[in-house]
């Protein structure tokens, strides 16, 4: 039932958006009130089954593998926030709607989406039993307080003030997510009432104070304690409907929620309340001293938030049961009175266009009801009689007496809520009845929805305290009981003789009284201390985040110098390191020949491999591009020829073709390059980088010797050899490799060299229609090369499906065949002109490629379908004419690779010589 | 242990340090060669992993059904198709070369900036967005 109304108030916070505008600027927050509206109704239908003495939990399967479910559980003190956050809900969409009536239909749809989404998330956050679900709507109520606090995206100052909220509401999230995994890993559970229950197994563990540094950090950030304080003062940027809901009533009570949750835990970890009281006095201090020096109206009502948040937290760290009662009860008189006095501002701020408290006066002329309900609000701030919020204060002073503390906290409340006592009467008086000539006229009068929220919270207040039975008996009596872990008998009412509570409220009003009248010099002697603005948190915050600026950037720039050399330094010689650790480190050495045991030398190919280390080290010795090239292209063919020697024909036939593909296509690629290369290092560069090279080489060196001594992997090749002819039908084994055990492995490796060709054809040739116009035939080669170009094509052409063809059982295949093509018309390109070539291949080469891709593909469905395995190959057998045919779709498959190499490698023949002619 | 497995991994690990001597150069088109050089190395090396077993290509002969005393297959059919792609590549590389040649007037990787000259990242975070 409960994850029904999440889910029904997710889709009808998502519905908010089209509904909007379809409704309309009169009707939209009037009817979209409906959702926060019925669950309301909805949660108030729990209250008699909670005030039982029942939990309702329900569970959904969400991530079963990874523990993590979306556990439900609603108790007493649930379901107060859960009546708060839909109450109140209502009344700020219906607030909202008159606020934001003279805003576009699309901005107050998105405020409305924001804003119920937030209520959304909200819901999840004190209805789950789950921490990892808690963390995630925790983190969904700091993203989309960001958004309401940035919803003017125009001024910087509102996306400035939202980054700051985001990044420390939403970095206590993550310290609270590290706690979570703490004592899930811890208690075996994520189970909130779970770890609550095990408190001391948690304060025992060797994590207690991680996990206690990330509880708190999650709420101190949440609920603005100090020294995190300055989020919230900023965050006034929002909308003030948006304030009213955020920063009063709800967002900044998650942290408390969550404190109070882990009351246990914080008990019995040693020193967890020390540290809690300490804070919270601290942050009341802090936000009673900036509430007498702020200026504007709502800057005033949010540092007497951050000081009621304070006196909250405190209440969390006192021990003993009036605290829970004077924490249950202050929730429920702040949210109610300090989100009226935030819709009375927004109210005045609209209807007067001004911000500071200075310029206003005489607003009880326009704006009667609303003063009115700025007055009710302000006495139960004030905590007189007969107003809520002195019974809130007076358990306040009951739990601070009644608790093992000293007097000082006493002594501090007493100045706090004095201080509050003061702002109470500064935020109503001042601007609606002092001063009745500063404002002469306003924007517009009141309308019902900009009363119903001030109105209906400001009452409430009275009506509570004056009829406290049921909701003591439903609602309050039940969220104690959930906070303290058993019921507590407390009588309300407004005189119980001259108790020390009395006396403190009293020594609270005429102090509060006394700040009152001596306002203006008091609070003008506070803004001439500019001390404080210079070493607040804020500044710290900023000077924190530009050192990360910086060091960010100093890091960035370091690392991304922009010097090629640099990074590939960094790669090979972290390779190297890497491999020599391998052989050096721990485990046996590199095994190394006896030097006496070698025997076996054969003069031909020793001589041409060291032909090749010589060509090797000529390449990197040479000046000019144009001998580093011959001497690679050396290189290359001694491989070739080494691999000949060594009983890889295939090997050195496609090495043979490669190479000489190379020379034709780099000679295109020289003509248009310089050919002189001065030096781009300086000399002790080269030295380093010979120095590394030759480290590297002696790695690589000793690896190869160590892995010449080990036996030969037999397991793989021993397969491809029993299996080749008798599986495959082919004698050339290298061939079946390819084309059929790993031909998904070739067609990736094809798929390359086309997609290498479709790139290097986008960057080739003509690039405008002019040049595209000017294009030229092409040259022609010596008149020998001209004569001798049409035998040699059609040698190399023929002879390239030769290849082909043969490939499965002889020498050859799809690759080789396809060089051998290319080379042919390379041939021809050559002596007559890339248009002749043309002519002669007839179609775009990308579309050979392209053509020889797709037949690669289709070659592998025929197995697919009747092997169930793609590429795997299916042979046909007939008599034509007399002739046993026997064929296979691996032909198919390596026509596909041939085809797919030509049309490569003339594309990027002819893009290069196109190039060439621009 | 043979002589010319000694010498073939002497050739293998000097060219392949020859190339990344020349792949740490600034000059791209060196770097390209260099790579190319460095791939003719890497295949040698892998050639190795097969060892010099026998010097008969991997072709099961006419009447036999499987392959007996030949070369090792498996590395050559890597090998294969590594050669096929790293000409791809040195080609791809020397069409970037082209390129950067023709709308930068250099070869000289740490004179190519164009990306780099997009701008400071952090140069708009001073004033707003904090």
């Amino acid at each position: 039932m409960i994850a029904q109304l999440l889910a029904l108030s997710f889709a009808g916070s998502c519905a908010a958006w089209p509904l909007g505008r379809v409704l309309g600027r009169r009707t939209s927050g009037w009817l979209l009130a409906l959702l926060p509206a019925g669950l309301f109704a909805a949660f108030l239908r729990f209250a008699p089954t909670i005030a039982a003495g029942q939990v309702v939990t329900q569970q959904v399967a969400w991530a079963p593998s990874l523990g993590v479910n979306l556990a439900l559980r609603l108790d007493g003190f649930s379901l107060l926030f859960a009546l708060l956050i839909t109450g109140i809900g209502a009344l700020v969409i219906v607030y909202a709607g008159a606020y934001l009536s003279d805003q576009e239909d699309a901005a107050r749809s998105r405020f409305f989406t924001l804003i119920l989404l937030f209520m959304t998330a909200m819901l999840g956050a004190v209805l789950t039993d789950d921490l990892v679900v808690l963390f995630l709507f925790w983190e969904a109520t700091s993203f989309l307080s960001f958004l309401l606090i940035g919803f003017d995206a125009d001024s910087a100052h509102a996306r400035r003030s939202a980054l700051m909220s985001l990044r420390v509401t939403a970095g206590g999230g993550l310290a609270l997510l590290a706690a979570s995994i703490l004592i899930g890993a811890t208690t075996g559970s994520y189970s909130i009432a779970h770890a609550a229950a095990h408190a001391g197994e948690l304060a025992r563990s060797p994590w207690a104070g991680p996990i206690l540094l990330g509880l708190l950090l999650g709420a101190f950030t949440k609920s603005a304690q100090f020294p995190f304080h300055f989020w919230l003062p900023n965050a006034m940027q929002a909308p003030t409907p948006a304030s009213a809901y955020l920063h009063s009533a709800t967002m900044v009570k998650l942290g408390i929620y969550l404190l109070a949750r882990f009351e246990p835990v914080i008990g019995a970890v040693a020193g967890g309340r020390d540290v809690v009281i300490a804070v919270a006095l601290t942050t009341m201090m802090v936000g009673a001293f900036q509430a007498l020096r702020a200026e504007n109206f709502k800057a005033v009502l949010a540092y007497s938030t951050v000081a009621s948040l304070g006196i909250l937290v405190m209440l969390v760290g006192l021990d003993g049961p009036m605290a829970s009662v004077a924490m249950v009860g202050f929730i429920l008189a702040h949210a109610l009175y300090k989100a009226a006095l935030f819709f009375c501002a927004g109210t005045v701020l609209h209807a007067t266009g001004l911000i500071r408290l200075r310029a206003m006066g005489g607003l009880a002329r326009f704006l009667p009801v609303t003063a009115a309900a700025a007055v009710l609000a302000s006495l139960s701030m004030a905590g007189l009689p007969p107003f809520l919020g002195f019974i809130s204060k007076e358990f306040l002073f009951e739990a601070q007496i009644r608790s093992s503390w000293n007097a000082f906290p006493v002594a501090v409340a007493v100045i706090v809520n004095a201080v509050i006592v003061g702002v109470a009467g500064v935020v109503t008086l001042r601007p609606f009845f002092m001063n009745r000539d500063r404002v002469r006229e306003v924007r517009h009068r009141e309308s019902v929805g900009l009363l119903l929220g001030p109105v209906v919270l400001a009452l409430l207040g009275l009506v509570i305290s004056l009829q406290p039975d049921w909701i003591g008996r439903s609602v309050l009596g039940p969220a104690v009981t959930a906070v303290y872990g058993a019921p507590v008998e407390v009588e309300v009412g407004f005189w119980h003789g001259v108790t020390p509570m009395v006396l403190l409220s009293a020594a609270v009003v005429g102090t509060g009284a006394l700040l009152f009248i001596f306002w203006r010099p008091i609070h003008q002697r506070l803004r001439r201390q500019t001390l404080v603005d210079r070493y607040d948190a804020e500044t710290a915050w900023e000077s924190v985040l530009r050192g990360i600026d910086a060091l960010a950037a100093a890091t960035a720039r370091r690392i991304q110098h922009g010097d090629l050399r640099g990074y590939l330094w960094v790669v090979i010689a972290s390779a190297a390191a890497l491999a020599a650790w391998g052989l050096l480190g721990p485990g046996p050495g590199p095994r190394l020949p006896d030097a006496g045991a070698v025997a076996g030398l054969r003069i031909g190919p020793a001589v041409v491999a060291l032909v090749g280390l010589a060509a090797g080290v000529a390449a990197a010795r040479a000046r000019t591009l144009l001998s580093t090239m011959i001497a690679v292209g050396l290189t290359g063919f001694v491989a070739a020829l080494t691999f000949l020697l060594n009983g890889a024909p295939d090997l050195a036939l496609t090495q043979f073709a490669v190479e000489s593909l190379i020379v034709v296509l780099l000679t295109v690629a020289l003509f248009i390059l310089p050919l002189a290369a001065p030096p781009t290092r300086t000399k002790r560069e080269r030295a380093l980088d010979a120095g590394l090279s030759a480290g590297f080489a002696a790695v690589l060196f000793v690896v190869l010797l160590d892995m010449g001594m080990g036996a030969p992997p037999t397991d793989v090749s021993g397969f491809y050899a029993a299996r080749s002819y008798l599986e495959a039908f082919g004698r050339n084994v290298v061939n079946v490799i390819l084309v059929d055990f790993r031909g998904v492995d070739t067609l990736g490796e094809t798929t390359v060299i086309a997609l290498a060709a479709v790139f290097a054809w986008s960057l080739l040739g003509p690039r405008t229609a002019q040049e595209r116009a000017a294009r030229t035939g092409g040259g022609h080669g010596a008149f020998i090369l001209l004569v001798t170009s049409r035998i040699f094509f059609w040698l190399l052409a023929g002879s390239s499906v030769l290849i082909l063809l043969r490939g499965h059982n002889e020498i050859g295949g799809g690759f080789v065949g396809g060089l051998a093509a290319a080379l042919a018309f390379a041939v021809v390109s050559l002596a007559d002109g890339v248009g002749r070539a043309r002519s002669l291949l007839r179609v775009h080469p990308l579309a050979l490629a392209g053509g020889g891709l797709l037949l690669a593909v289709a070659s592998g469905l025929p197995g697919l379908f009747l092997h169930g395995d793609f590429l795997s190959s299916v042979w046909l057998e007939a008599d034509l004419f007399g002739i046993h045919v026997k064929q296979g779709t691996t032909l198919v498959f390596d026509l596909g690779v041939y085809l797919v190499v030509l049309g490569g490698v003339l594309a990027f023949l002819f893009g290069l010589r196109r190039e060439a002619a621009r | 242990m043979n002589t010319m497995t000694v010498l073939y991994a002497l050739v293998a690990a000097g060219l392949f340090g020859c190339g990344l001597y020349m792949v740490l150069s600034r000059n791209f088109v060196r770097l390209l060669l260099g790579l190319s050089l460095v791939t003719t190395a890497v295949n040698l090396v892998v050639f190795q992993a097969g060892r010099f077993r026998s010097l008969q290509p991997p072709l099961i002969p006419e009447g036999a059904d499987r392959l007996r005393d030949s070369a090792d297959p498996l590395p050559q059919a890597l090998i294969l198709t590594a050669i096929v792609i790293g000409f791809a590549l040195t080609v791809m590389l020397a069409v970037l070369a082209m390129r950067v040649w023709r709308g930068h007037g250099t070869l000289a990787s740490d004179e190519i900036r164009s990306a780099e000259r997009l701008g400071d990242p952090f140069a708009d975070e001073v004033g707003d967005g904090r």
